[in-house]
């Protein structure tokens, strides 16, 4: 009879702990539903458009676009949906990391690059290469749109429907699975405003490419007369100092490599055999897609290295065919040179100046000194790509899969 | 198990299974009770507000403007369901146009003042932080049909805070007023809504400015003023054309061959550009700088604009410069400083008027070499 009972306890306990396990078990169940690209292919979105709010420019529409991947239209050709929506897509930021790591920071809908700060499946690890600033799209022809959009936080089909009509591009690219691209809005000519979209497929991760060489390569891609054109026309900028008039269409580049890049000098110590070394030539090109070639330097070339973390900082003077810095005519400060020589120093995280006389841009160092396993901060060999486009100058960096940080 | 079989041990081991039986109740009960989501009680909202009407009604401030929507029947809509965005005049405001009591709307055109006083009204909910922060000129239909244009400066450079709005170059006084039915902004002006009017015409309909009319069309830049290209004019009245020797007598004596047009009457209009006075203000605020400079059409001469709040009344005025050229040593032919603030900013529907308080050019500053 007691033996009874018990048992009897003892299931009622049981159902009740298997119906709290059950219980339990229904609250934590979450359905994830995984999105998958076949065949993707990887690419990655500038708005090169750029401008300044300014009393003279208020009425120039502001290039502030909403990108549309095989868009669906209504009758009257407004988009309704897409496969792929890129939001907010505002001018690019001077520098593309090789993480998307403005999300972690930003409290804005603003989206510097494509995918950048979006949500969606990103590119793998190539040849070494993290292809987490690449966006998976799917591979062959697609067509794509590039619609004005209000700068405001309302997303794009929200908005109110005479707003949804005004595309600036509407073309048809044609992606090749695994392979990866760089796709540039440009402005082509200056004096009409016409734009275009420019399409490169990047070769950096098919490159045998040393780890202790950074390599970069340089692209003009300003518009057709830009640097020709009435200074009153330019926007100013004082940050980009010589680069706000543009460069000429044919350019040399010179490299020279500082020791230091807590000194803030344009006349501190460069590394013995870096100090206005030629290192590449280029063009102005907004219709061919072809990869300029990448020109390397050794990130261990400073003496001070040791092998783990050299603060190496680097400056590229772009001088006119015929000019270098052994017969630069112009004061050092002179930031209106005609587009004959324009000037970037790459140093620490591209928002300190120098502190004396001095004319170039400024951009984040090429070289990535982060912390990675027990050192802190470790010097990591990069792949960048230099693009100049009118009175500006961008840096896109891309890094390999390096090892996490040990605390 | 065998301590369980063991019928003398069974006591604490049928306790200890109450105790996490109650224990397995309890969670279950913080379960559902975490899951439990009861609508918060929030407070009602005070059903004492007025609508929009009633409150404008009600307040001493706006009387001039509550006739107005009494005069074009307004009223009635405004106390309805809404939603409205009223920018409301004050009755100084008012008083800047010359109107001072409410019989003086009597001898207006009822249909005009309608379409006035619609304009200054919005079929929506627009309270200061729906503007987009730093907007330029984002327009939104008003309820008589026509946008007005919306300047707000929300934030500077460097990223401190600003807080300023401006319609149609309006500076707004007070802002997100709330009332039963919408929001209600106040108006240091009234606003100028001249629809379908072009410059050219609200020239012509403006006696104070004939002498100004007469030189352009003398000059052969009268025409130009029709067509459907963007101008923002600085209008001299016939009184501040006298101050630089200009009247209609002493028009009517000058030779057009020995001048230079451009300069003599052009250097009132400034081409493609609509310019409220308050850009200026909310440029240099946002973008510390809100100046515009130019050379006049066909000309060597260089213009300097710019405006913002003038002391000592911290209202918008405007100035302009003329030089000889563009460096700071060319010889300036004349600075004027225009504070009128309630006679700027005519919107017409091929851009906008403003009220100068003097003349820039005087005849022989224009003489041919």
């Amino acid at each position: 009879m007691k033996n009874e009972r018990i048992l009897k306890t003892e299931l009622t306990r049981l159902s009740w702990l298997f119906a709290t396990c059950l219980l339990l078990l229904n609250s934590g169940c979450v359905k994830v539903e995984y999105s998958k690209i076949d065949d993707p292919a990887y690419l990655r979105v500038f708005n090169n458009l750029n401008y300044v709010q300014t009393l003279g420019s208020k009425d120039n529409k502001v290039p502030f676009f909403c990108m549309l991947i095989n868009p669906v239209l209504d009758g009257n050709g407004m988009p309704t949906s897409a496969e792929i929506v890129g939001d907010f897509l505002d001018q690019r930021d001077a520098y593309a990391p090789p993480y998307p790591s403005h999300i972690g920071t930003s409290t804005s809908v603003n989206n510097p690059e494509y995918p950048g700060k979006e949500n969606v499946l990103v590119g793998p690890i190539l040849n070494g290469f993290d292809l987490s600033s690449w966006a998976q799209v799917p591979s062959g022809k697609m067509r794509i749109m590039f619609a004005y959009r209000p700068k405001n936080t309302v997303p794009f089909f929200q908005l109110e429907n005479q707003q949804k009509k005004d595309i600036l591009i509407d073309t048809v690219l044609n992606l090749t699975s695994k392979e990866v691209y760089t796709l540039h809005v440009l402005q082509k000519d200056f004096v009409t405003k016409r734009t275009g979209l420019l399409l490169r497929q990047e070769v950096f991760q098919k490159l045998p490419l040393s780890d202790s060489l950074t390599y970069v390569n340089f692209y003009n891609m300003s518009a057709k007369g830009y640097w020709e054109a009435d200074k009153s026309l330019k926007a100013e900028d004082y940050l980009m100092a010589s680069f706000q008039g543009g460069m000429k269409d044919e350019m040399n580049v010179f490299l020279s490599l500082y020791e230091d890049q807590s000194i803030l000098n344009a006349k501190a110590a460069t590394i013995p055999g870096f100090k206005g070394k030629y290192l590449a030539n280029v063009k102005l090109n907004t219709a061919t897609s072809d990869v300029s070639p990448y020109v390397s330097f050794p990130i261990w070339a400073s003496n001070t290295g040791n092998g783990i973390t050299t603060s190496m900082w680097q400056r590229f003077d772009f001088f006119v065919p015929g000019m270098d810095i052994s017969n630069n005519p112009f004061y050092e400060a002179s930031t209106d040179n005609g587009g004959n020589w324009v000037s970037v120093n790459c140093l620490q995280n591209g928002k300190v100046r120098m502190t004396g006389n001095d004319n170039a841009a400024i951009l984040p160092n090429l070289l990535v000194n982060i912390h990675s396993g027990v050192n802190n901060p470790k010097t990591f060999a990069t792949v960048n790509t230099i693009e100049v486009v009118n009175g500006r100058v961008y840096l896109t960096t891309v890094q390999r899969k390096y090892a996490p940080p040990i605390y | 198990m065998k301590k369980l079989n063991n019928v003398k041990h069974n006591k604490p081991v049928l306790q200890m299974g109450k105790m996490l039986f109650a224990m397995a109740m309890a969670l279950q009960l913080l379960f559902v009770a975490g899951c439990k989501h009861d609508d918060l009680s929030v407070a009602l909202p005070n059903e004492n507000i007025r609508p929009a009407a009633d409150f404008v009604k009600n307040n001493y401030e706006m009387r001039l403007f509550y006739a107005a929507l009494q005069k074009t029947g307004y009223t009635e809509q405004l106390n309805g369901a809404g939603p409205f965005t009223v920018f409301a005049p004050t009755d100084e405001a008012f008083n800047r146009l010359g109107i001072y009591s409410t019989t003086d709307f009597d001898k207006m055109n009822v249909d005009s003042l309608k379409k006035i006083i619609g304009y200054h009204i919005l079929p929506r909910k627009l309270m200061v932080n729906d503007m987009p922060s730093n907007g330029i000129d984002v327009r939104y239909a008003t309820l008589t049909g026509p946008e007005l244009y919306l300047s707000r400066a929300a934030f500077n450079p460097n990223g401190g805070v600003e807080n300023e709005l401006y319609i149609d170059g309006v500076e707004v006084i007070r802002k997100d007023v709330v009332v039963a039915n919408g929001i209600l902004h106040l108006m240091d002006n009234v606003l100028k809504p001249n629809f379908n009017k072009t410059v050219q015409q609200w020239l012509a309909e403006h006696a104070d400015y004939s002498v100004f009319v007469k030189g352009l069309k003398k000059f052969n830049l009268w025409d130009q003023l029709a067509t459907g290209t963007t101008f923002t004019i600085f209008a001299p009245n016939n009184k501040a054309l006298e101050d630089v020797g200009i009247t209609e007598a002493s028009l009517n004596a000058l030779e057009t061959g020995k001048y230079i047009g451009d300069r003599l009457f052009g250097a009132y209009i400034l081409y493609d550009r609509h310019f409220f006075i308050s850009d200026s203000q909310v440029f240099s605020l946002i973008n510390n700088n809100g100046a515009y400079n130019y050379f006049l059409k066909n000309d060597t001469h260089y213009m300097n604009f710019g405006g913002g709040k003038l002391y000592p009344e911290f209202k918008l005025g405007y100035s302009l410069t003329l030089r000889s050229g563009t460096t700071i040593s060319d010889i300036i032919l004349n600075s004027v400083t225009s504070n009128l603030t309630a006679k700027n900013d005519n919107l017409c529907s091929n851009g906008i008027v403003h009220h100068l308080i003097s003349g820039l050019v005087t005849p022989e500053q224009a003489l041919k070499k």
